[in-house]
């Protein structure tokens, strides 16, 4: 049976009686069953057509049913940008209750920051479309910040009715919203005001899901600043914590986890790389060059997907991991050489040749003297002799021995 | 003086002479009134005088127009490596004196009879753009690139569109609201705005115009950096005020980064980058290829990983494929990948001005480097160290050195071309420097 307006704010009242964030939720949601019905019932909305339901409920509560049916009305129409406006205000109002109750209320706030977020995503992408400049991502992700601020002031309700209990879900979504738009510079101030407060409950006991989105974004912060091994821990968390049917999410953290790894010298197994064809398609042709020292394959890989490792800022990474591909190449040399340990700079440089590489003698001396710094080769270079003397035993420790591998990147 | 001093006759006749005033006869012009009004000052009889009798010489005769002095050859052929201690050789005060000897009140005076020029000015650039023609007038040319608001692709060409944005009459026309100034001095010091802009202090297009080539001529010249930095942050902001955002803009902001860069201001050079990037992103066209190699050698200096990976990531391909932007992603992957024999060599090749930000950072590499090489060796000698780093003479190598405190050496008591440093205990030094010297890195006026 079709929900009229009446039965609507009823239901309403309800779940604002009874406490019922999952309910109130529900009921604010433009894409629940009930909202068609409400676009029928009023053909053509207004904010002045549905003026007469003014101090039907209680204040601010008959102001967000009457944006509640322009944000339906908008949406059915595909008017994105009206939406997004009508679901602006519909949640300032909502926060003018919310800073006056408890953390019940909480679920209805995500869901309608999260609807707020994917109508501004409708709507940018809309404009997008149409060559229009639309500004509404940053928009939301303004309006998210707010309802942040909102939570971490709760200083009355009782520690575990507290407002504070959205922080770490809502701090996701405004990261959500930066990376979204590319102003990821952004997401510094919302990360200090969150570290300023100190009474906030531990992260580990908020729920897994605000944990994992939470640990997923600063370990990418952690990763665009290249420091590698607090973004490994944090992915690598993240990764094991994740839900095991949210296979895209897994995908999302493992684009990175996996380069990090690699950096370190452990490779994916291929059972692993199974389970996500996406990335296995992307990095099987560096994981291969790196085995057999094919440093032709690995540049013409870096050309091939350089489009899409920029895009994922994964680029520099990759190219890094490189040196140990490099490594590999030297490696086969040196067994091919029957392991001397004394080897001209010119035998360097004719392995490089014969991969395709062209690079100066001065330059191969400079390569190796890097590997030798990083620990990938045991030895040391007399540029008087342009002679490499390897260490007597293991001149090539594996790459997974290597100390401290992140910090000499 | 308060302009109260001044009989209102002799306002009226100033602003009568001003305006008919000419880009030509300018210079005399202002001389000649400054000499009349001084003597009539001196002697007692300003008040006295029938001013509107007063004929100027200067402006009697029309002289002929005087093309020869004013084009002169542009910014771009300064060469970078042009010698910096040359500069301050040569300082010719020619121009100066009109800056000096400001005469205030005259701008003032000049208000009433410019006020129905700038209207008439007005109302000549809205015919222009409702009609939407292609002019050829330079001085009103700009008019077509007020903020164009339906830039819906970067193709570079979208700027001049003619499509007039439809009228929202709930939205405030602020074309309307725009200055056009009515000074005519080519020279103004540059004073930070603390209230609107009055259009009697601020210069209109056509004299900003010639107020660049001026500082062409005088940077040329060898004039003071101070000076003319100062002089193009006065420019800058009449371009600013009255909304100017074309072609012409982008080479102001253009020509005063390079000379910032040049003698090492890096507060005004980010400042010009910035402005720069926005005008690049309305579609204005200009030195964009210059302009971004420097920006990415800007985040290299700044290590600024975050935005370089984004920056890296958004490189259109016809802004890769430019040899500057070639260069300076070249210069990222040397950095990236600790190669310091390749980024000496393109610190050596840099385009453009390039060098010049290398410069900030490239001590902080060759560190890195002797980081490496102090592992990687057993003893170094003088001059590999000096071909490797590109240091031009055994004196600039010795003194780097030096400053890093790099000071055992093998075998101390031969003469320096023979010289073996002693590697190993040069690395924890060398750690230490660098996390004292270089891991923070302080970019001033960084935006």
């Amino acid at each position: 049976m079709p929900m009229d307006f009446l039965t609507y704010i009823s239901q309403l009242n309800d779940a604002l009686t009874d406490e019922d964030g999952p309910k109130l939720a529900y009921l604010l949601r433009p894409t629940s069953p009930h909202g068609r019905d409400l676009v029928k019932e009023f053909r053509n909305p207004t904010k002045a057509s549905l003026s007469r339901y003014e101090n039907s409920m209680v204040s601010p509560w008959d102001d967000i049913a009457i944006e509640y049916v322009l944000v339906c009305s908008h949406v059915a129409r595909k008017r994105y940008i009206e939406a997004f406006k009508e679901e602006s205000q519909l949640v300032s109002l909502f926060l003018r209750f919310f800073t006056e109750n408890r953390g019940w209320t909480l679920p209805a706030l995500f869901s309608i920051l999260r609807d707020l977020r994917d109508l501004a995503m409708d709507a940018d992408f809309h404009a997008k479309y149409h060559g229009q400049k639309s500004d509404c991502m940053e928009d939301s992700a303004r309006t998210i910040a707010k309802a942040f601020g909102h939570c971490m002031t709760d200083r009355t309700s009782p520690p575990d009715q507290s407002r504070k209990w959205g922080v770490y879900y809502i701090v996701g979504l405004v990261l959500k919203s930066y990376f979204r738009v590319k102003r990821i510079s952004l997401s510094k101030n919302i990360l200090r005001a969150l570290e300023a407060n100190t009474d906030i409950p531990p992260l580990s006991s908020f729920p897994r899901s605000h944990q994992v989105t939470f640990r997923y974004y600063i370990g990418m912060l952690s990763f665009l600043n290249e420091d590698f091994a607090k973004s490994e821990e944090e992915l690598t968390l993240a990764f094991y914590n994740c839900h095991v049917e949210a296979h895209g999410n897994q995908e999302r953290i493992l684009a990175y986890l996996i380069p990090l790894r690699i950096l370190k010298g452990h490779l994916p197994t291929q059972e692993l790389m199974k389970r996500f064809p996406v990335l296995d398609e992307l990095f099987a042709p560096f994981i291969q060059a790196i085995k057999v020292g094919d440093l032709k394959s690995y540049d013409r890989a870096l050309e091939k997907w350089e489009a899409r490792l920029l895009d994922l800022n994964l680029w520099l990474t990759i190219e890094k991991a490189r040196e140990i591909c490099l490594r590999s190449l030297f490696r086969r040399m040196w067994v091919a050489s029957e392991k001397s340990t004394r080897i001209p700079i010119s035998m360097f440089h004719a392995a490089l040749a014969v991969s395709g590489i062209d690079v100066s003698e001065e330059e191969t001396e400079c390569l190796v003297a890097n590997l030798i710094y990083r620990n990938f080769m045991k030895g040391y270079i007399s540029h008087e002799m342009q002679m490499v003397v390897l260490a007597a035993v293991n001149p090539f420790p594996r790459v997974v021995d290597r100390p401290s591998p992140y910090a000499l990147i | 003086m308060s302009s109260e001093s001044w009989p209102p006759q002799l306002k009226e006749w100033v602003a009568k002479c001003l305006g008919s005033i000419t880009d030509a006869n300018r210079p005399e012009v202002q001389a000649e009134l400054k000499q009349v009004i001084s003597e009539a000052f001196a002697s007692n009889t300003l008040w006295t005088t029938d001013w509107a009798g007063v004929q100027l010489k200067s402006l009697m005769p029309k002289p002929p127009p005087v093309f020869n002095s004013l084009k002169r050859k542009s910014m771009e052929s300064t060469t970078p490596h042009q010698s910096k201690k040359a500069k301050k050789a040569l300082q010719k005060s020619a121009a100066a004196s009109a800056a000096a000897m400001d005469f205030d009140d005259q701008a003032a005076l000049s208000r009433r009879a410019e006020r129905f020029q700038r209207e008439h000015e007005l109302e000549k650039m809205k015919s222009l753009r409702v009609t939407g023609g292609t002019n050829n007038n330079k001085a009103n040319s700009h008019q077509a690139h007020f903020l164009p608001r339906s830039i819906s692709s970067r193709t570079g060409s979208s700027y001049t569109s003619n499509e007039e944005p439809e009228g929202d009459p709930n939205v405030i026309d602020w074309d309307r609201y725009t200055i056009v100034g009515t000074s005519q001095e080519i020279f103004k010091d540059y004073l930070r705005l603390t209230s609107e802009p009055k259009p009697e202090t601020i210069r209109p297009y056509p004299v900003l115009q010639k107020t660049l080539e001026e500082l062409k001529a005088l940077w040329k010249q060898k004039k003071s950096y101070a000076w003319v930095c100062n002089q193009f942050k006065s420019l800058r902001q009449d371009l600013t005020v009255q909304r100017i955002k074309n072609e012409f803009t982008v080479q102001v902001y253009e020509i005063h980064a390079r000379m910032a860069l040049e003698c090492n201001d890096m507060v005004e050079y980010n400042q010009c980058q910035a402005t720069l990037r926005t005008l690049y992103d309305l579609g204005i066209p200009g030195k964009v290829e210059e302009f971004t190699a420097y920006r990415i050698l800007m985040l290299l200096h700044g290590r600024n990983r975050t935005e370089l990976n984004l920056f890296v990531g958004q490189l259109t391909p016809r802004q890769r494929a430019d040899k500057a932007v070639q260069h300076a992603l070249d210069v990222q992957r040397a950095q990236a990948m600790g190669n310091y024999q390749r980024l000496c060599d393109l610190y050596m090749k840099a385009p453009n001005m390039g060098a010049y930000i290398m410069d900030h950072f490239i001590d902080r590499e060759r560190v890195k480097g002797l980081m490496v090489m102090s592992r990687a060796y057993k003893k170094l000698s003088f001059t590999f160290l000096q071909t490797t780093f590109a240091f031009e003479t055994t004196e600039e190598i010795k003194q780097f050195l030096a400053d890093h405190q790099v000071n055992s050496y093998i075998n101390p008591n031969v003469p320096d071309n023979e010289k073996m440093l002693d590697t190993k205990p040069m690395l924890p030094e060398l750690t230490k420097i660098y996390e004292e010297k270089y891991r923070k890195v302080m970019i001033k006026g960084a935006i």
